[in-house]
């Protein structure tokens, strides 16, 4: 065939267009996500410390009595004491400048001497605690300290005065007795929402692991291959397919009486856990029959030859071959557990509830970072933190599922 | 003699295709049988009807009689997992189940419901030294089968099989994958199992049919051309067919 010279550059340049474009397609998309947790990160990651993971979301308040009759006296500044601390020799507390995740400035409790006034306080507020010893610790916000001066006056100084910690410390050296101390404990955590993730974990897994795996079993290798059985088997593919906010909707409607039953009043995490357990269903279903259909007939085989009953191959090979498929499924599933929000607003709330149990209400990391973020305020940093921890704990699953199968590859032959 | 199997009108379809044409033999109770043809004519699927693996293939279907002990092993008061602890069978792959080498012999005694261990570990003790591999591996029992040799696993396998005291073991060219000297030892296995068990073999090599088997059957489209002692079948075949093939002039 002859081919002109003007065709073959043509072709040239065609074949360099096309390759240009899908290479700039996949740049584009590596830029995009690049840009985007890099945007995470950057907003993020300031927060990501212990304390996120530690604290109450919602901050306490309450106001503590120093008992009459104590005295000041002379304390010496702790030597491993952060340069940023102010010391107060005459009462033993060292107070520090913060700033909040909402950009607030704080002057929190750094140290507290033993011997301090401060170290043996009693909670003043109304309720079962009130007249207990409720002693001022590092990490509390110092509101306000009442005292009464030089003249006899009462004075007070702290946060609500706009004052630094520095400008506290001087005042305090005024002081002549400490009064009461209204004092807030630190929020902004995410530890409800943390351990509410984790009943929801481990209570939707208790549901879905068995029944899935036990149906996968009962579909890959028992039934017979009638067209009830394949009914069944599209039943549930098509599970996979129903957006999660119906799950959610169907939780609360027909899984709630449930819960009541268990005495729920409101939303709450079992109902939770139930509407997951469903939508868990049919990926470790899937994920099992995947995993048992790899397992080489040959080893059935080998089981049944040696006078094993069906059910015994099945539950003595099978299934103990299948177990690094089964669990590539319930970590797909813990993914799923972190990453759902629509079906838990229904089924669960949105309230942010720093003591979570099985009936009451709470939030899983994904909904806690809807609820801060649909406040009048949205807090973008406290958002970004949170997602950080997902997309760290997804990566980390992601991996350990990467792991599995390559392993699951070698195992046989 | 003792016949160990009665084979009377077998008769085996895939669905619609005949795989069995009228079987009718007997197969010699403590002696190797071999059974040669080439691939496709049924070698495999008569030996699985004998412990009746072909159960487990849908749209199977078998007309006939396979007496065991002169009772029908088709029959429907028979008790399939009965039968298969009486008939064990070795397969062409070894396959070991990736577990101990002690739990893989162990296996089958467990599924019968034996519990002591002791009991249990002299039956996976005989079971090895009667498969000669107790010597290379008494040393490891509780490390996993997948780490043998090839050679080693299909001893395993074969020790797995024996660890059930079956009458008869099937064996499905069990030497195909191996290297000749694991080959030969397995071969050299054989002729000291026979004393203990009927053995049947499938092989696709003639030297191994002639070197291990007292009785041979030659398969062809689904029948048995001839069968005779393994003398008789490599010395003067009655059939001009069984003469082309082990002389290799076949095809
Ligand atoms: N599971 C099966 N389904 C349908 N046909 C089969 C099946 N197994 C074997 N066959 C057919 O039966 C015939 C005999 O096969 P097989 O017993 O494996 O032969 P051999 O072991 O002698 O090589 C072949 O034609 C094969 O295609
Ligand atoms: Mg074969």
């Amino acid at each position: 065939m002859n081919v002109t010279k003007k065709q073959q550059r043509q072709r040239t340049l065609k074949d360099a267009f096309l390759n240009g474009l899908t290479a700039f397609s996949s740049m584009l998309s590596v830029l995009v996500l690049t840009i985007l947790l890099g945007y995470v990160f950057s907003k993020g990651i300031g927060l990501v410390n212990v304390d996120l993971l530690r604290n109450q979301y919602w901050s306490k308040s309450a106001i503590v009595a120093v008992e009459e009759g104590t005295q000041s006296g002379t304390f010496e500044r702790p030597e491993d004491l952060p340069k940023e601390a102010v010391w107060s020799e005459k009462w033993g507390i060292a107070l520090i400048d913060a700033v909040s995740h909402e950009k607030q400035a704080l002057v929190l409790v750094e140290r507290v001497d033993e011997n301090s006034v401060f170290a043996a306080t009693v909670d003043t507020s109304a309720g079962p605690n009130q007249g207990k010893s409720y002693p001022v610790v590092p990490g509390l916000q110092v509101q306000k300290i009442d005292f009464t001066d030089q003249q006899g006056n009462a004075n007070f100084t702290g946060m609500l005065a706009s004052e630094t910690a520095e400008e506290m410390v001087h005042a305090l050296d005024q002081a002549v007795s400490i009064r009461s101390v209204f004092i807030k404990t630190p929020g902004g955590g995410i530890r409800g929402s943390l351990i509410a993730t984790l009943y929801l974990i481990f209570v939707s897994l208790l549901f879905a692991l068995p029944i899935g795996v036990a149906s996968a079993v009962y579909l890959n290798e028992i039934a017979k291959k009638n067209r009830f059985n394949g009914l069944i088997r599209s039943g549930i593919e098509t599970l996979t397919g129903v957006p999660s906010i119906v799950y959610g909707l169907m939780g609360v409607s027909v899984l709630f009486p449930i819960t009541a039953a268990f005495g729920a009043t409101t939303t709450n995490i079992l109902l939770g856990s139930l509407t997951l357990a469903i939508i868990l269903l049919p990926t470790i279903i899937r994920s099992t029959e995947e995993a048992l259909l790899v397992v080489p007939q040959s080893l059935r085989d080998a089981s049944l030859s040696l006078g094993a009953s069906e059910t015994q191959t099945i539950f003595k090979i099978t299934l103990p071959c299948a177990i690094p498929g089964i669990l590539t499924g319930v970590l797909l599933s813990i993914g799923r557990i972190i990453g759902e929000s629509a079906a838990l607003i229904y089924t669960m709330g949105t309230f942010i509830n720093d003591s979570p149990s099985l009936l009451s209400q709470g939030t899983s990391l994904a909904v806690h970072i809807w609820s801060v973020m649909s406040g009048e305020q949205p807090n973008f940093e406290l958002a970004c933190a949170i997602s950080i921890l997902i997309l760290v704990f997804v990566l980390i699953l992601n991996l350990t599922v990467k792991l599995i199968s390559r392993r699951l590859n070698k195992a046989w032959y | 003699m003792e016949n160990c199997f009665e084979i009377e009108n077998l008769n085996l379809y895939y669905g619609e295709k005949q795989a069995l044409k009228n079987l009718n033999l007997s197969i010699r109770k403590n002696c190797v049988t071999a059974l040669i043809g080439p691939s496709g004519c049924g070698k495999s699927t008569f030996l699985r009807c004998l412990n009746r693996m072909n159960d487990l293939i849908e749209g199977c279907r078998i007309e006939g009689k396979i007496m065991i002990q002169g009772v029908d092993i088709y029959d429907p008061k028979t008790n399939v997992v009965d039968l298969r602890t009486k008939v064990g069978m070795v397969f062409q792959r070894p396959n070991p189940f990736p577990m101990s080498i002690f739990e893989n012999v162990a296996y089958g005694p467990r599924c019968q419901g034996i519990k002591d261990r002791r009991i249990l570990k002299e039956i996976v003790e005989n079971s090895l030294k009667q498969a000669a591999l107790y010597e290379e591996v008494h040393d490891r029992l509780h490390e996993s089968a997948m780490g043998l040799s090839g050679g080693q696993q299909q001893r395993l396998c074969i020790a797995r099989a024996i660890a059930m005291e079956p009458e008869v073991i099937l064996m499905d060219e069990p030497t195909s994958a191996l290297d000749p000297i694991a080959t030969s030892k397995i071969e050299e296995l054989i002729e000291e199992l026979k004393k203990s068990y009927s053995i049947i073999i499938v092989t696709h090599s003639m030297q191994q049919a002639s070197r291990v088997s007292d009785d041979t059957a030659f398969f062809l489209l689904g029948e048995i051309v001839e069968m005779d002692t393994t003398r008789m079948i490599f010395n003067q075949p009655k059939d001009k067919r069984t003469e082309d093939y082990i002389t290799g002039r076949f095809g």
